[in-house]
């Protein structure tokens, strides 16, 4: 007998002849996501991957409590929809019987007010001499034999007992639901606009939801803001990571650009300006790192920045897609996603990431063609722009 | 590196190591409550640091009381005097300026139900005499809590006044007075001041982080915070630790030694800076009577936490209560009391000294400010 992990795979289920390749990128993406957990056994069977512990003493399968943090690892992988800890084992229906038992055991002694269940069963192991409906009701009857306090209850029950007959036996109970998505890495690499805000965190997930490894930059303007605040941005970065994987973060060392855009364009229009090299920096370190596209945290509306007109205004200088998956979402519902994607409260820590002597009073919310022609007559931006991509530092970040 | 940020903490000193160091040893480490010879050997040990710490402090023995930090002496004092004589008033004056261990005590009396009345502080940064005769002729004062030298402006409490007053108004109430960045940096004698309760804290002057000294008046009777053992004739129980309590000893011996001389250099620094300075359109906002070890500058155009990350790229460590927030502006609330303005509070910067730090330190100062300014300006 072993414990194992039982992961659903999701969309990747649904595709056609290039189903392999993101199962291949799946399995992948699970080994490197848990690296830590020691030596591990992960291998597919229909829409199925099993997770098994090459060494029996793996602590992190022994109980559900130990499975814990590698079930919230497996769930950080897009591409899976759920994933159970089963225990797994051989032989006939005494076996199962028996496995089942502590099964109910140890979910009783975890959850003391559960009074009803149910047994599902499925027997892909068709030599197996009993059919699904002959084991659910033979197991539920020896259930109810050995634990006389339960009742079968077959809508709603506290629990399902799950059995599964194939080349071994798996008995389990309950799930842990994942994001979904397509594994991250079945499409090409974005460059996420990473700030210390609530928005482009959430805005790099979704992405990495569709498959899309990340870079992300982010532009530091120390002294003016402080190394916390970079330090926050890694700690985003890292937190992303966890559903996307591996990324480099680009910290553009921004001080003197931003003195530079304070000087030499008008106060109202900083905020356009400042958003229009940032970009081109951006594309620039995209195309440096193999990115085919620009990743924003933009809502439409929610400040002077992210205004229609805004948002034109910083959109026509980069040729690359700038992808904005945050564009229609309402902000409740952006930090719902940063709540549970465990990014919030990193978030809002109070460091910020542009000191407000850079901020405009008034910034202008509708700025038209002209004003930005008036407002970059007396900005060398090409300079700018290879000052920033020159001054960048790079770190990799990896989830663990 | 040039650290002006004394007032946080301050480095510990090598006479600390070396007795810190020998304090360690395995003969001296037994529990000084244990009834064998180990254990008296720490017992007479402790009492012997008690005893000097007193000495140096113009206490008794019996009214010192080796704690964690001063915010634990703090707690002490005045929860524990308003606990323990309830028939003594309910009512608590001090001013808004105080530190905050003292100020969170006094929010928490007031869930209690304690009345607490603040005393108008002036420019000065001190107390308006006037405001504190008022407050205290409403009657029912029990306890009155002052700082010595205030913490972010230096400023220093004329104590004798503010203890005559409160003698001839409400010569019941009783005096805590937080002593914290007064150590060392001007004589104290207790037992000729008066106050029935005082603070100290050990890393201020030099000792290490974890050390801290509550005095109480013999013949004041307070509650303890902290109940146990009953060690400290049941004052503050826990095991006590000759090693902190040595420590505080070793580093109090050094900074009482030639205090005047210590000051005098202090004070050639702050001169330097107050001047060159203002002649740079900086506000001072320490009073000109102020201890020279604290010297709150604020810096036209800059804001503090912006100046404080300047003055880091080259190696000059300060301290600001103001942080750089789009959101929240958090100003200091000691400023604000003394009536400076918003702004000019928002751009405030705390540099404070010890007498390890140099003239040659002041004026590289200088000269890394006047860099700051070209450079980092936004005009």
């Amino acid at each position: 007998m072993a414990n194992v992990l039982l992961a659903r795979m999701g969309e990747v289920t649904l595709k056609g002849l290039n189903r392999g390749s993101f199962e291949i990128q799946l399995k992948s993406n699970l080994k490197y996501r848990l690296k830590k957990f020691g030596n591990l056994k992960i291998y597919q069977s229909q829409s199925r991957i099993w997770i098994e512990p090459k060494e029996e003493d793996n602590p992190n399968f022994q109980s559900m409590a130990s499975a814990e943090a590698i079930m919230k690892a497996v769930c950080q992988v897009f591409g899976i929809v759920s994933v159970s800890l089963a225990r797994k084992f051989e032989g006939d229906f005494e076996s199962i019987k028996e496995n089942a038992f502590i099964c109910v055991q140890e979910l009783l002694e975890n959850n003391p007010g559960y009074t009803t269940f149910k047994v599902e069963s499925k027997r892909g192991n068709k030599t197996f001499p009993m059919t699904s409906p002959e084991i659910c009701e033979e197991l539920g009857y020896q259930i109810l034999q050995k634990f006389p306090n339960l009742s079968v209850k077959v809508k709603n029950p506290d629990f399902i007992l799950n059995v599964e007959i194939r080349e071994s036996n798996y008995v389990y109970s309950g799930k842990m639901m994942a994001h979904r998505g397509l594994p991250v890495g079945s499409c090409a690499k974005g460059m996420l606009l990473l700030s210390g805000g609530i928005d482009s965190p959430v805005a790099g997930f979704m992405m990495a939801t569709r498959g899309m490894p990340l870079d992300a930059v982010y532009f530091h303007s120390y002294p003016y803001t402080s190394d916390l605040a970079k330090q926050k941005v890694i700690d985003l970065a890292k937190i992303v990571s966890g559903f996307s994987g591996r990324m480099t973060l680009h910290i553009v060392n921004f001080t003197q650009i931003q003195l530079d855009l304070y000087k030499h364009s008008p106060q109202d229009m900083l905020t356009v300006t400042m958003r229009r090299v940032m970009l081109q920096i951006a594309e620039r370190l995209a195309q440096k790192n193999d990115c085919k596209c620009l990743i924003t945290g933009e809502s439409l509306g929610q400040v002077a920045s992210q205004t229609m007109e805004a948002i034109a205004a910083t959109n026509e200088v980069v040729k690359m897609p700038i992808l904005r998956p945050l564009i229609g979402i309402d902000k409740q519902a952006t930090c719902d996603i940063s709540r549970n994607i465990g990014a919030f409260e990193t978030s809002i820590l109070p460091y910020e990431d542009c000191c407000t002597v850079f901020v405009a009073k008034h910034p202008k919310t509708h700025p038209h063609p002209e004003d930005i022609i008036e407002a970059e007559k007396d900005l060398d931006i090409e300079s700018l722009v290879e000052a920033g991509v020159l001054g960048t530092e790079d770190i990799v970040i990896d989830p663990f | 590196m040039i650290y002006f940020d004394n007032s946080a903490t301050t480095f510990v000193s090598d006479a600390v190591k070396a007795r810190i160091i020998e304090l360690t040893e395995d003969s001296l480490s037994a529990n000084p409550g244990a009834l064998h010879k180990l254990g008296n050997k720490a017992a007479e040990l402790y009492e012997g640091i008690r005893k000097e710490t007193a000495e140096f402090l113009g206490a008794k023995s019996e009214e010192i009381y080796f704690t964690s930090c001063a915010t634990e002496s703090a707690n002490t004092a005045i929860k524990g005097y308003m606990s323990r004589n309830k028939r003594a008033g309910n009512a608590v004056i001090s001013t808004r300026t105080e530190h905050k261990a003292t100020l969170e005590c006094l929010e928490y009396l007031s869930k209690l139900g304690y009345e607490i009345r603040y005393v108008k502080v002036g420019m000065d940064g001190k107390p308006v005499i006037g405001s504190l005769e008022e407050e205290l002729k409403k009657g029912g004062v029990a306890l009155a809590c002052f700082t010595l030298v205030n913490n972010e402006t230096g400023s220093v409490l004329p104590f004798e006044e503010i203890t005559k007053t409160i003698k001839a108004v409400s010569p019941d109430t009783a005096i805590y007075l937080d002593c914290v960045q007064a150590l060392g940096k001007m004589p104290i004698n207790l037992s000729a001041m008066g106050a029935d309760m005082c603070s100290f804290s050990g890393h201020k002057i030099h000792s290490v982080k974890g050390n801290g000294v509550l005095y109480i008046r013999k013949g004041v009777k307070i509650d303890p915070l902290i109940l146990g053992g009953g060690q400290q004739e049941g004052m503050r129980s826990g095991t006590q630790s000759p090693v902190l309590a040595g420590a505080f000893l070793a580093a109090l011996k050094e900074v009482s030694s030639e205090i005047d001389e210590a000051r005098s250099e202090v004070l050639k620094i702050n001169s330097y800076l107050r001047k060159e300075l203002a002649e740079r359109g900086a506000k001072i906002l320490s009073p000109d009577d102020s201890l020279p070890y604290v010297l709150n500058v604020s810096f036209e155009g800059f804001e503090s936490e912006t100046m404080l990350h300047c003055l880091e790229i080259y190696d000059i460590y300060v301290s600001t209560v103001s942080a750089c927030s789009a959101k929240q502006k958090k100003v200091s609330y000691v400023l604000l009391e003394m009536g400076v303005d918003r702004k000019t509070a928002a751009n405030a910067v705390r540099l404070s000294f010890s007498r390890y730090n140099t003239m040659d330190e002041a004026v590289e100062f200088i000269k890394r400010v006047d860099e700051i300014y070209d450079q980092f300006l936004v005009k």
